[in-house]
């Protein structure tokens, strides 16, 4: 039911002459992609920063308060210029991308990064912050760091598995990677 | 100077044999070669938007530099092994591609930057720059002027972005 609705919807947005002038484009969505991958060392690499301050590793000897809040705002303008551009990519290939697997663990994997900045953020701006100078935090929030630094490695690593085409639909696939790709049309030819 | 052979050479070698044998292991290296472009780009960024007193101005720069020190240069380690995996599965092509020599060119670049310039210029930082009351045993003569740190921090950032974009621009090529 879900894949059939999320496959009419890039279907649709397939049919914009826009998403095929984009996809087929020289120079420009060249230029998408480069800025997706360069503004991710603006947003990780300052997510980076927090991270391993509060793992206890880095930057030991400033607050983590202040590392956390100062790094906040550049992080967030890298996030929101990855995200356009991110749904820029989508739009220019939209069936495809909605019928890989590894987009799909992309979001999903991204929906926990963002839960676990959610915690992240709320445990490092209440007001009980006794350990704020402490080179180590506490263990709660050493394993939230943690977690964020292997969900973004996750994020990294299936975007670049995208490229391949090893789970497209178009392969020779059990049916349940039929399911979870979400090849419609390959289902209904199994069935 | 032809340096095709090196290409050549790195083509016919086990790496390339290796690099080739596995798309799966590929696309795990590049990842690693990713990662380790979002940590050095990070620490990179991060130390330069300091000594333009942009991000943590009232952290000590001292402090913000030689906390991403390490980093920098275990990013860079990780980024030259994958990148040189990456490089033998397409060694021939490589050899012909203008992005890839422009990368190397900038890459040699920052870190011969990092070694000289930025880290002179960073350690003879003015109070106003690496903060009051904690400007280290340096001579008053030796100070560099606040501009001079701010062009070399853009100077900086601008040698790393351009390697990053000729990087992904390979793809492409």
């Amino acid at each position: 039911m879900l894949n059939e609705l999320l496959f009419k919807f890039a279907s649709w947005l397939d049919t914009f002459q826009s998403s095929t002038d984009l996809h087929e484009s020289l120079y420009m969505y060249a230029w998408v992609e480069s800025t997706h991958v360069l503004t991710l060392m603006l947003f990780l690499g300052m997510l980076l920063v927090i991270d391993l301050r509060l793992l206890g590793v880095a930057f030991t000897d400033v607050a983590a308060s202040k590392i956390v809040e100062r790094l906040d705002k550049p992080m967030m303008i890298g996030f929101v210029v990855m995200v356009i551009s991110g749904m820029l990519l989508f739009y220019a290939i939209p069936v495809r991308s909605t019928q890989s697997i590894w987009f799909r663990i992309k979001v999903v994997l991204l929906i926990g990064a963002g839960i676990n900045a959610f915690l992240i953020r709320n445990m490092t701006r209440s007001t009980d912050m006794a350990w704020d100078n402490d080179p180590k935090p506490p263990k709660r929030i050493r394993v939230g760091a943690g977690l964020s630094l292997a969900l973004w490695t996750g994020v990294i690593a299936v975007g670049r598995s995208m490229a391949y085409d090893w789970w497209d639909c178009h392969k020779e696939m059990p049916y349940f990677m039929y399911w979870a790709a979400g090849c419609v049309n390959e289902m209904a030819a199994y069935e | 100077m032809d340096i095709v052979f090196i290409f050549e050479w790195l083509d016919a070698s086990w790496l390339a044999e290796l690099s080739k044998s596995s798309a799966g292991v590929f696309a795990m290296v590049q990842t690693v070669h990713i990662a380790s472009m979002v940590m050095l780009g990070g620490m990179v960024m991060l130390g330069d938007l300091r000594m333009m007193n942009v991000l943590l101005p009232n952290v000590p720069s001292a402090t913000i530099i030689n906390g991403t020190r390490k980093w920098i240069w275990l990013a860079l380690l990780f980024i030259i092994l994958s990148g040189l995996y990456e490089a033998s599965a397409i060694a021939m092509k490589l050899a012909h591609n203008s992005f890839f020599f422009a990368k190397m060119a900038g890459l040699g670049m920052g870190m011969a930057f990092i070694l000289t310039i930025r880290s002179a210029v960073y350690s003879r930082a003015p109070a106003v720059v690496e903060g009051e009351g904690v400007n280290n045993n340096i001579q008053l003569d030796e100070v560099v002027q606040p501009w001079v740190v701010k062009l070399v921090a853009v100077t900086s950032l601008l040698i790393w972005f351009s390697v990053a974009s000729a990087g992904r621009w390979i793809g492409f090529s």
